[in-house]
């Protein structure tokens, strides 16, 4: 590839780029800095998906499997288990959203703090497009069935703890700005 | 200078005049000073080479030497114009402002320190050399907004819209620029390099069509990106400019301080049970 084909093609990259990050989307589903409202919680509901475990646990659980196979013809327990691989990569993709809202508050409270670590934000990063890597390859592994349902609960459990953790670190947030600032942290 | 040059010229002209009466009416000079003089370096550098092509003739080495000098001009304005969307509206988040403005002055440093070695190494003559800078200045810009963009979008921090379609603006021309310097550039020191060297005079008749062929073509394109570009920017101003948003409350420090390690760390928990999942 020559001088000219790099340089063109780096111009329509960068372009595409730009046209992408300036091009507006759906209000509902970005929170920004700007936007931040006094009540945390509100903006950033990080244990929204973890909230259904229990019936996705139930639904994708080992008895079930065994139990449908036993039971039911060859082609439904097929399209069963074609359906329960279905919902936990939706579970996976809602698990996917809470990540990024822990990952976004991150950055809020980034964005709206007078001093930031350059090694804390560097490893923000980093860490944030390590989990788009992993998260694609886990999402590869149980589409194509490589992947047992069963160890989803592992990460559920995970994503449990850290939401019920984030949602305290909010009200702390919540309150300590409150404490600080008259009307809070959209102000 | 034929007929489409001259529309192209009187259209371009209108455009910036249109453009100035938006700016200078809509006080933009007031939030955007370097833009506002951006627009008014467009309209000067138009006027200026015009009246030069009048006076000494579209061919002249002075129109030559003008026309080369305004677009070099331009870039300068346009680069001081990126350089103050950067700052806008980000100053007001310090923490942030301390971090990204260390990251896009190191760009710039290393973009135009690129950008002047590259023209430096070119053959003496004006054309290339400043096709070359103009490259390299323009696509030193776009990485700059890319990055500025990026950084923005990254920390939820938008632009507002008139700031946003001048950055498109400015990004349209640049892409334009460094799709048609390549391409000049390439022409010039590839099979119309002769045209250059005294020593190839005998060649000089043959090769004027196609150079003047080539720099109408150029200059066709180039004029048509920049009408599209005020066309935007226009259509940004045609309503009263907001007022600049307010300043932002900012948290106190130890909120940063206790949060961000602790965020960090589950986020690194995370990904260590994703690992985890993945082995076999």
């Amino acid at each position: 590839m020559n001088d000219l084909s790099i340089v063109i093609l780096l111009a329509i990259a960068l372009s595409g780029v730009l046209l992408w990050l300036v091009i507006p989307r759906r209000k509902s589903a970005r929170t920004t800095a700007m936007s931040f409202p006094p009540n945390g919680n509100d903006a950033l509901p990080t244990a929204k998906h973890f909230g259904y475990f229990p019936q996705i646990r139930q639904a994708l659980s080992a008895a079930d499997s065994h139990y449908l196979q036993e039971i039911a013809p060859p082609h439904v327990a097929k399209q069963a288990l074609r359906e329960r691989r279905a919902v936990a990569r939706g579970f996976l993709k809602g698990l996917h959203e809470d990540f990024s809202n822990l990952a976004r508050l991150g950055r809020i409270i980034a964005a709206l703090s007078p001093e930031i670590s350059r090694q804390q934000e560097t490893e923000r990063l980093i860490l944030s497009l390590k989990f788009q890597i992993l998260y694609a390859f886990v999402w590869l592994r149980l589409s194509t069935g490589n992947l047992p349902i069963e160890q989803l609960e592992h990460l559920t459990g995970l994503v449990g703890r850290l939401a019920t953790r984030m949602d305290e670190a909010m009200a702390e947030v919540s309150a300590l700005s409150a404490g600080h600032v008259p009307g809070g942290l959209g102000a | 200078m034929n007929h489409l040059e001259s529309f192209l010229s009187w259209a371009t002209l209108s455009f910036e005049i249109v453009l100035c009466g938006f700016v200078f009416s809509r006080k933009v000079q007031r939030i955007l000073p370097f833009f506002a003089a951006y627009a008014c370096v467009i309209l000067t550098c138009t006027i200026g080479v015009w009246l030069t092509y009048q006076y000494f003739g579209f061919t002249s080495p002075p129109s030559y030497y003008a026309y080369w000098g305004s677009i070099l001009l331009n870039a300068g304005a346009r680069s001081l114009a990126i350089a103050e969307l950067c700052q806008y509206g980000l100053r007001a988040y310090r923490g942030i402002w301390a971090l990204a403005w260390r990251v896009l002055t190191a760009m710039s440093v290393l973009l135009f320190a690129r950008a002047a070695m590259d023209a430096w190494g070119q053959p003496n003559k004006v054309a290339i050399y400043g096709a070359t800078l103009d490259r390299d200045l323009s696509l030193a810009s776009i990485v700059i907004l890319a990055a500025l963009l990026l950084i923005r979008a990254y920390y939820g921090l938008a632009l507002e819209p008139l700031q946003k379609s001048i950055a498109i603006g400015i990004c349209f021309i640049c892409a334009v620029d460094v799709i048609g310097n390549v391409i000049l550039r390439n022409l010039f020191t590839g099979y119309l390099f002769p045209w250059f060297l005294t020593s190839q005079k005998a060649l000089w008749p043959a090769l004027r069509p196609r150079i003047e062929h080539v720099v109408d073509m150029w200059s066709t394109v180039h004029l048509f990106s920049f009408m599209f570009a005020m066309g935007i920017w226009s259509f940004a101003l045609r309503k009263p400019v907001p007022a600049p948003s307010k300043s932002p409350v900012l948290l106190p420090a130890e909120v940063y301080r206790e949060m961000s390690p602790a965020i960090n760390m589950r986020l690194t928990t995370f990904n260590d049970r994703l690992v985890e999942l993945l082995k076999p």
